[in-house]
């Protein structure tokens, strides 16, 4: 089950690499965002599998952290498209 | 190899799957709408089988239960909220929509 969990873990890494090219190239900022967000997405789940992976599950609160702030981003920026700074 | 185990892979690798095919539209869609569109089905569909495979392989009484059902969860509630708030200020911001877009609803709602 190791080495599923160790697999599967790069798997998500190397999806997120490939989100990457969307980031870079992405015609609008609301492409970045959306990019930026199934990327936070898959960090997440990259952290809850290599906890799984190392037997660590003290790691699961930060993948906990991630998935409840990742969401932020999105709102703040989202807020900033639609009405400006304030 | 126990059934436990067989299943919890086939969760997983059925949610890496979905995950590389959210990633592949949000890399070949046209527009930022049909991104978002691919990207919700990444959350939903790509990560909640590969939490319920670690819960299904860990047992359901260790640590990893409780918070792995807890980040299922918070992503269950808090993506679609994401994804509408981005869609609301891609088109307030007047992104522009693909060409072969055939129909605008909230045009011909405002216009009404």
């Amino acid at each position: 089950m190791t080495t599923v969990y160790g697999a599967a873990c790069l798997a998500e890494l190397a999806i997120c690499a490939a989100l990457l090219i969307r980031v870079a190239f992405g015609p609008t900022v609301s492409d970045r965002i959306v990019a930026v967000n199934t990327m936070s997405t898959q960090v997440t789940l990259a952290v809850v599998l290599f906890a799984a992976w190392a037997d660590r599950t003290i790691y699961l609160d930060v993948a906990i952290w991630l998935a409840s702030f990742s969401y932020l981003a999105t709102i703040v920026w989202s807020r900033y498209l639609e009405r400006g700074l304030l | 190899m126990t059934i436990r185990t067989v299943a919890a892979t086939i969760l997983i690798l059925l949610g890496l799957a979905v995950s590389v095919s959210g990633a592949l539209g949000i890399l070949r869609m046209p527009d930022v709408y049909l991104r978002i569109q691919a990207s919700t089905k990444n959350v939903t569909l790509g990560a909640l089988p590969v939490l319920l495979g670690l819960v299904v392989a860990e047992g359901f009484l260790t640590p990893y239960t409780g918070r792995a059902l807890i980040i299922a969860v918070l992503l269950l509630v808090m993506n679609p909220i994401s994804s509408h708030a981005l869609a609301r200020a891609a088109y307030k911001a007047r992104v522009p929509m693909w060409r072969g877009a055939v129909v605008d609803q909230a045009q011909q709602k405002s216009e009404d």
